[in-house]
């Protein structure tokens, strides 16, 4: 019924991050780490220097990338060094060189566990991080796998590990799956305005919160385009709110029942399509899960009744409380058709 | 109270608003005291769709003359409020058509009323093909479509209050 495609494109527009050739500031500050970077491990005396190949990756290269509510902009850069993961048992030392490159660039650089992070502040508020995940590349490992360094300084051992992980491999997949360069840019669209949802909707501390590679993984494998070709004059119409009520409904549907925590409760299940193809949303604890599942339905539910809605602006309306201040409510008047006025009789009734 | 929705002839929709609503319902003749009511209906032709939302309604004004069983409304002070919803609009807020009150649980029209009905559509200036006229009984609202294109009548919708009140 009511048709909010524009208000759709417009909260599109205002919520999407560009990419990092669009993107002036975030492209400066990638480029910074990275001759810090160069310039960093030649200091470090080791010999030889080690080789690397610069990898982008996360949403930025995938386009699917949304501006942080918090101001706080992550920006995923993968350092694939051309080493065997054979000849560093420890995979901490690579890490290490990444660290003590860059260790004094800004007041905070930290070793987490899957990645070496960079901390920009600006007037003692976060502003930028940058997320460096160590590879060991995969010509040089015998058997021709890419492996990810993964473990803190004080780790038990046993969390010191090289993790097989085609994460870079990903972006491709991404990039070729839909043919239709129109199908392929509603397909970000849906991802951007449910990872909007989950930005405004959860906590970003801790797990509360789906992390959006799950949300990304979960439309690769659920969304399918939703639109209506005219025949007469061949012209295509996208509906992303139908498309992503099909989406949500995919993603509700797709909750089973597990035995978790001692416990069978419902859980959602997204697999990494490529190595280390594990559960994206393990780390999410089952009463976690539960809210996440509740407010999934509160949003299909909410879309439903905005497509049921006669009136656009209501239907706006009820999209803004889901999807936060960037969804707009147009005017009533930019709703309707400007028509000639009127001249009425009198009349009688009875 | 909310709104409610019915299908139009033309398989659109046109909704009733909660605030034109609630003032409609205001006039229930469900007392020996209240005369019988009326005004005209404004609203808006939804871009890109057939929908239309009645938003709006006028209600008895200065030289209308209200009965019990009967209610004459006087052109120029219902004019006025047309002529001004739509230039605040620009143009969007437009006459629908009109609404009167009967005492009576299923409201029937008279044949008063679809004199009336059919004069308005060939004598009034509306950029339109239709016009809507909804009666309000005691227990439920009825509202009917007069076409251009269709000389006849239809009734296009009956609503309970009692069901709106639940919604």
């Amino acid at each position: 019924m009511a048709d909010v495609q524009s208000q759709m494109i417009k909260f599109h527009e205002a919520i999407k991050l560009k990419r990092f050739d669009e993107n002036e500031t975030l492209r400066d500050k990638r480029e910074i780490i990275l001759k810090r970077l160069n310039s960093g491990l030649k200091k470090l005396d080791l010999d030889p220097t080690p080789k690397y190949e610069v990898i982008d990756q996360g949403s930025y290269a995938m386009d699917t990338g949304v501006k942080p509510l918090n101001g706080d902009y992550d920006i995923d850069v993968g350092i694939s060094f051309k080493i065997s993961k054979d000849d560093y048992p420890d995979p901490l030392e690579p890490k290490k060189w990444v660290y003590d490159s860059l260790v004094g660039h800004t007041k905070k650089v930290e070793i987490q566990r899957p990645c070496v992070t960079v901390y920009y502040q600006i007037s003692g508020e976060p502003a930028y991080h940058v997320d460096l995940a160590v590879y060991s590349d995969k010509d040089n490992n015998s058997d021709g796998k890419i492996y990810l360094a993964k473990g803190k300084e004080h780790s038990h051992k046993e969390n010191k590990i090289w993790e097989e992980s085609n994460y870079p491999s990903l972006i491709n997949l991404m990039k070729n799956h839909f043919q239709d360069s129109e199908d392929a840019k509603q397909f970000r669209r849906i991802i951007r305005y449910l990872k909007r949802w989950k930005d405004f909707k959860f906590q970003s501390k801790g797990n509360a919160a789906p992390i959006g590679i799950g949300i990304t993984i979960a439309a690769y494998k659920w969304f399918a385009p939703n639109k209506v070709t005219n025949p007469f004059d061949n012209t295509t119409k996208y509906n992303d709110l139908e498309a992503l009520q099909h989406f949500v409904g995919a993603v509700l549907s797709n909750f089973q029942m597990v035995y978790s925590e001692g416990v069978w409760t419902k859980r959602l299940e997204v697999l990494l399509p490529v190595a280390p193809g594990n559960d994206i949303f393990t780390k999410m604890t089952n009463s976690q899960m539960t809210v996440f599942q509740e407010r999934l339905q509160s949003l299909f539910d909410s879309i439903q009744k905005a497509q049921k809605e006669v009136d656009p602006k209501e239907a706006c309306t009820l999209l803004n409380q889901q999807f936060g201040c960037d969804f707009p409510i147009p005017d009533e008047k930019d709703t309707a058709q400007k028509r000639s006025p009127a001249i009425v009789s009198s009349s009688a009734s009875a | 109270m909310s709104s409610i929705v019915f299908t139009k002839i033309d398989g659109g929709k046109i909704k009733i608003s909660k605030k034109a609503l609630t003032s409609m319902k205001k006039f229930i003749q469900d007392n020996d005291c209240k005369k019988e009511a009326g005004g005209v209906l404004l609203g808006r032709y939804i871009l890109n769709s057939l929908d239309i939302i009645i938003d709006e309604i006028t209600i008895p004004m200065w030289g209308d003359r209200r009965k019990w069983f009967g209610f004459f409304r006087s052109r120029r002070p219902h004019q006025k409020v047309i002529d001004r919803l739509w230039k605040e609009s620009e143009g969007t807020i437009n006459y629908l058509g009109e609404w009167h009150t009967h005492p009576e649980n299923t409201p029937i029209p008279s044949d008063i009323d679809i004199r009336s009905w059919k004069h308005k559509l060939n004598h009034d200036v509306f950029d339109g093909d239709s016009l809507w006229f909804v009666i309000i009984g005691i227990k439920s609202l009825r509202i009917w479509e007069l076409s251009r294109n269709n000389l006849s009548y239809q009734l296009i919708g009956e609503s309970y209050y009692s069901e709106v009140e639940n919604v």
